[in-house]
């Protein structure tokens, strides 16, 4: 494999990274196994869309996790919150659900056309690296996926906000007896998730294109990289999604009907030598 | 027998007819009852509404001018994933319930192929306008389904004759895992070495791709020169917009598509294909007045000139329409033994429906991106006739 496909493996796993810590962070914090993460992905990407045409690519990549965090306000205000006491299969339906009516919205709004967004002014073309020429938006997604990933890890481990978010992700009930308001931090990690997924859709807008079935189809995978993770645990989600990303990228290479079936062999392998995922609890 | 049907003419003239005068002895004698099963959701959903806005253009044209022989044409829109269990399903259901007798805007060749054993158990006749596998008119023929888009190996001889002119020597082919992209994949080689040129990559990605960036890779790490891309809807674009980004260009002097790009999708795909070539199945331009007829009411009705999927559609429904006028009759099987041979004006000229095995003989066109921003279209650079493309029948179809 030469370096050119080792950086399509990374770009896929920034991009798994990006978009499964959100997801993981929001199933820690309130249980919730959040099947309309797919389609906030793809509403940011649609978002993405029609900002970079009116404005800019760079004020979308500013305003659509904003947007999306608002989103994710309304999520936690209107269905995480009042129904935390109910089953957690059934907040996992109510979150199916809306990811289906948000499907339909798009194609209401924008059509069932495929639709692609440009690279920004200065991130199009190739950049020669590690001997290759490679596309310049591709890393630039990788850095933003890493840099990301350092601030995440920074906020977890270093901040009085990331400390009462892994303290609720291990026990909510025991931080909020501790005085952790955990309403309030449960409102921060949906809403911040909800962004990460705005932000991981405006990242892909310019890499894949843009159809109302984009998030279903990275759904599957982003939920197996927060199992293969560790249930709930960020920074396993963000190296399993890393992993993953190069994995599948170097099963294509090798042969691409195969590498269909790696992220549910790796699910497996994974749950039988550790069931517990990559991280188990550790949240950061 | 060859019948000329004039669709607009005869048409005219059956608006006279009473609609209780039916002359069937098939199912509901006012109306014909036609189901639609396009995509709904997932890359081809785009194509899906278009297919069904050609039928419903040609359902509300015969309409119009009094239905065919006095019968109303009825749609019966459905939808599926393009799984063909779904299809199957969803077929079984429209006939069995809905009381239709024929089915129209089915996509993919797996879904064709599925429905074409079934279609004789269920007593209904397809119309194929999208789905291209050669073995849909092989070992998949069906007495009840008619093949009304080119096949791959038709759009493949079309593309034959002119791959020697093309620059490059050295092709990649990068195709859709499905049917249509093997047997693309397997006679492109088959039609490039035969010109002396030489296959150096050959790849397939399965549907719903969304990340071409290794395949892109090895395309460009394999030497090529020239790539024959076999990619629709979301994977094409994707693939397209990708390959901008990895400066495939600079390497590569020309993209054959095949049903890759089309006029839906310039917009999405900008000046980045500018130069591709394409085949084309349909001629927009094509001077007839029958072709012209459709353009315009189509275009009044849509906003938008058609392209090969609404008009192929539309097609299907013209075959239809003259079968049971030939037949006198909605009775599948009298529309069915009406079919076999004949020969009508159609929007793609004077064409006619092979009894052999079902293939409806039309011309292939090769065309090339031209223009820039919104102003981008297919230049015709050659037409082949069905005689030089079609393949003869395979001794594999049993009817």
């Amino acid at each position: 494999m030469n370096a050119a496909q080792l950086l399509n493996g990374i770009a896929l796993g920034s991009l798994l990274m990006v978009l499964s810590s959100g997801l993981a962070m929001i199933y820690g914090l309130r249980g919730v196994t959040n099947f309309a993460h797919g389609a906030l992905y793809m509403s940011g990407a649609y978002l993405a869309y029609t900002l970079s045409d009116r404005l800019s690519f760079w004020a979308a990549l500013v305003l659509v996790p904003v947007i999306l965090a608002v989103i994710g306000v309304v999520l936690e205000m209107v269905f995480f919150r009042p129904l935390q006491h109910r089953s957690h299969i059934e907040l996992g339906l109510i979150t199916f659900g809306l990811a289906l009516i948000a499907e339909r919205l798009v194609v209401l709004i924008w059509g069932e056309k495929t639709l692609s967004v440009d690279p920004p002014p200065g991130l199009t073309g190739t950049t020669s690296v590690l001997g290759v020429d490679y596309p310049t938006y591709r890393l630039g997604i990788i850095v933003v996926a890493l840099a990301l990933a350092a601030i995440l890890v920074m906020w977890l481990r270093y901040t009085r906000t990331g400390l009462y978010v892994r303290a609720a992700s291990q026990d909510i009930e025991t931080a909020g007896i501790m005085g952790i308001d955990v309403n309030r931090v449960s409102l921060i990690v949906v809403s911040f998730g909800a962004a990460l997924a705005g932000l991981a859709g405006t990242l892909a807008a310019p890499y894949v294109s843009l159809d109302p079935n984009m998030g279903n189809s990275f759904l599957i995978i982003v939920l197996i990289v927060v199992v293969i993770g560790g249930i709930g645990s960020i920074g396993g989600a963000m190296v399993a999604g890393m992993g993953l990303g190069i994995i599948q990228t170097v099963s294509t290479v090798w042969s691409p009907s195969v590498a269909v079936v790696v992220p549910y062999v790796a699910l497996v392998v994974v749950l039988l030598w550790r069931p517990q995922g990559l991280a188990g609890k550790r949240v950061s | 027998m060859a019948v000329v049907l004039v669709l607009g003419t005869t048409l005219a003239a059956c608006g006279s007819a009473s609609s209780n005068d039916s002359g069937s002895d098939g199912g509901d004698d006012s109306t014909i009852k036609i189901a639609l099963i396009p995509p709904t959701s997932g890359a081809l959903a785009q194509f899906g509404t278009d297919a069904v806005k050609g039928w419903q253009v040609a359902a509300d044209m015969v309409n119009a001018k009094g239905g065919i022989d006095g019968h109303k044409v009825e749609l019966i829109t459905k939808g599926t994933d393009a799984d063909p269990a779904t299809t199957i399903r969803v077929a079984k259901e429209a006939v069995t319930q809905d009381g239709a007798q024929f089915i129209g805007a089915v996509m993919t060749s797996p879904e064709h192929a599925a429905l074409n054993a079934q279609l004789a158990g269920m007593g209904a006749l397809d119309f194929n306008a999208l789905g291209k596998d050669d073995a849909l008119v092989g070992e998949q023929c069906s007495p009840n389904a008619f093949h009304i888009v080119q096949t791959s190996s038709m759009d493949l001889n079309g593309l034959a004759s002119s791959i020697d002119e093309m620059p490059g020597d050295k092709w990649a082919i990068m195709a859709v895992d499905y049917a249509t992209g093997h047997s693309a994949a397997d006679k492109f080689t088959e039609e490039a070495e035969k010109a002396g040129k030489t296959i150096v990559s050959t790849q397939f990605a399965p549907l719903n791709t969304t990340d071409f960036g290794s395949y892109i890779t090895k395309i460009k790490d394999s030497g090529a020169d020239a790539v024959f891309a076999v990619e629709y809807g979301a994977d094409g674009v994707a693939f397209v917009k990708q390959a901008e980004q990895f400066n495939l260009s600079s390497q590569v002097k020309t993209v054959l598509g095949f049903n890759m790009v089309s006029e839906p999708l310039f917009p999405t795909l900008g000046d980045s294909i500018v130069g591709y070539y394409n085949n084309v199945g349909y001629d927009v331009n094509a001077d007839n007045d029958l072709n012209q007829e459709f353009v315009d009411a189509y275009t009044k009705a849509n906003g938008s000139a058609p392209y090969y999927v609404p008009a192929d559609n539309f097609l299907a429904a013209e075959t239809l329409f003259a079968g049971i006028e030939k037949a006198g009759s909605t009775d599948p099987d009298d529309v069915a033994a009406a079919l076999n041979d004949l020969t009508f004006d159609s929007i793609d000229g004077s064409v006619t429906l092979r009894g052999a095995d079902h293939q409806l003989l039309r011309p292939s066109y090769l065309g090339q991106v031209e223009g820039s921003g919104k102003d981008l279209s297919f230049k015709i650079l050659s037409s082949a006739e069905a005689s030089t493309t079609t393949p003869e029948p395979s001794a594999d179809c049993k009817m």
